[in-house]
């Protein structure tokens, strides 16, 4: 069987900005691996393909070895279609059985089983065309089909996804280097500190409420504290940080001050004191001393989250921090307001105050006021002299697919950067 | 709108957003080295003189710019 992920342009995927205007939804964090890498685990393919949004396929296809937008992966094999937003957990016991489609209430397919043998029967010309033949030909499935619907819900389950994934790994044990003196609270069945890791002394992992995994080449430095269930991804620093319970980072971060309940994509830096909680932060991120997001009003009342720079949605959830998307960049001492929506390839300047819930992407934030400030190029150039800090690479690919994000997020941009001018003038 | 009355409308932003006093502010003054314009300060002033024209500046352009006549010169441009 070949797995298909699929990511397309639809009426929900803005659900998942900022930080999936710039990836396919499957490489968004939960527990210790990607959504993708949890739904090929419990389908166990003889291969995979995917089909995300058209925009940033050339970017994507650098960063995977999936084939990727290649309407040649639908033939020759039983294939199972499977949206980034199914729980892989649930759509385990769909991966056999005969063809069906599961679409959700707007129409959208979660699923599809389609054997070789039905396969003629359909159009496989292209991934559109394949499942809109499929709704009209196949019979439809009418099982449960568990989805993540927002970024926020990644956050909230992270805890006990990292319990369930440090369970699935199978993996504990030291072996990498632990200087003395360190201590393991709980039980040291439920650490494992990857080979290559390098612990310093005066770390405590305190286990005794969840699993702590350190990947290989992570590095803890004195006085750091973690508190599973986390995760600390591949040559990642901690750096005398204070790891609170469900955390997870992804590869090459530095991380310092109090981390809380997050996730953090990869290759960002939150080098300073700070807090950051419940937040979901991209990659290339860079987070200015003192920058802190609140997480809780102070009512505690469920927190809302404004996704399209107009019309809150209550999340229903009492902790929610902020959503930081790729590349931005803020100055110190920022202030996050709960439930922000920060946007991605924006630069924030403090304002000594609680700043907006809607900061829109490629935006210059500055005296409390959106701004084009010196637009896109100047946010390219650095992140092109940031990437080969951390052994990446701008490319041509990314840079025509940041232009698509800068037009698609241009309606939201706009009216922000006209008041951001009205502001500025003093009118 | 003539170019004095660019001028006018320039000084005016330019004592607004970077607090300096009208005599400091010279054709030849440069918004850095003699006006003391901080880099967030010029992304201010860009967008200050959009919202004070009507205009929308091309962004490389009006990041070249670094004098006060430069930038009436500029914006002279756009009004015309």
């Amino acid at each position: 069987m070949r797995l298909i992920l699929i990511d397309l342009p639809g009426p929900k995927r803005f659900h998942f900005d900022p930080v999936a205007l710039s990836r396919p939804i499957w490489e968004l964090r939960c527990g210790i691996t990607s959504l993708g890498e949890k739904l090929v685990a419990a389908t166990k393919p003889a291969s995979v393909a995917c089909f995300c949004p058209p925009y940033m396929a050339d970017a994507y296809r650098a960063r995977t070895a999936w084939p990727v937008n290649d309407p040649t992966t639908l033939a020759g094999d039983d294939l199972f279609v499977v949206h980034a937003r199914a729980k892989a957990d649930a759509i385990a016991k769909q991966a056999t059985g005969p063809s069906r489609i599961q679409l959700d209430e707007d129409g959208e397919c979660l699923f599809l089983r389609v054997g070789r043998e039905d396969l003629a029967k359909l159009n496989a010309g292209s991934i559109d065309a394949l499942i809109e033949s499929a709704k009209k030909t196949l019979q439809p499935c009418s099982c449960d089909m568990p989805t993540w619907n927002y970024t926020w819900e990644l956050v909230l389950e992270n805890p006990a996804q990292l319990t369930r994934d440090f369970a699935a790994a199978g993996r504990s044990g030291i072996e990498g280097a632990v200087e003395d003196p360190c201590a393991i609270r709980g039980s040291k069945n439920d650490v494992f500190i990857a080979p290559g890791a390098k612990i310093h002394p005066m770390v405590v992992l305190d286990a005794e409420h969840g699993p702590i995994y350190l990947d290989e080449g992570v590095e803890a430095h004195p006085f750091t504290r973690i508190e599973g269930p986390c995760y600390v991804g591949p040559k990642s620093i901690l750096l005398g940080a204070k790891c609170r319970e469900g955390m997870s980072i992804g590869p090459v971060c530095r991380v310092g001050g109090e981390v809380e309940e997050s996730i953090i994509q990869g290759y960002s830096n939150k080098y300073h004191d700070g807090f950051l909680g419940h937040a979901y932060v991209g990659e290339w991120v860079n987070l200015g001393a003192m920058t802190t997001n609140s997480d809780l009003k102070n009512d505690y009342s469920s927190v809302s989250v404004i996704l399209d720079g107009r019309r809150p949605i209550d999340t229903g959830s009492t902790k929610v921090g902020s959503l930081i998307g790729d590349h931005t960049k803020t100055s110190i001492g920022v202030l996050f307001n709960t439930g922000a929506y920060v946007g991605a390839m924006s630069l924030i300047a403090t304002t000594g105050k609680l700043l907006p819930k809607f900061i829109p992407n490629f935006a210059w934030f500055v005296e409390g006021a959106v701004t084009k400030g010196f637009g896109k190029r100047k946010l390219y150039e650095t992140a092109a002299a940031a990437m080969p800090r951390r052994g990446g690479r701008w490319t041509e690919a990314d840079e025509a697919m940041w232009d698509a994000i800068h037009d698609l997020t241009e309606p939201t941009r706009t009216p922000a950067v006209e008041k951001g001018r009205r502001l500025l003038a003093g009118g | 709108m003539d170019k004095a009355e660019v001028e006018r409308r320039v000084r005016k932003v330019i004592r607004h957003v970077l607090g300096v006093s009208d005599d400091m502010i010279l054709p030849e003054s440069h918004f850095v080295f003699d006006l003391g314009a901080e880099s967030t300060q010029s992304v201010e002033l860009v967008a200050a003189f959009e919202a004070e024209f009507g205009i929308e500046m091309d962004d490389e352009a009006a990041l070249s710019v670094d004098t006060v006549g430069g930038a009436v010169d500029f914006i002279a441009k756009y009004v015309s």
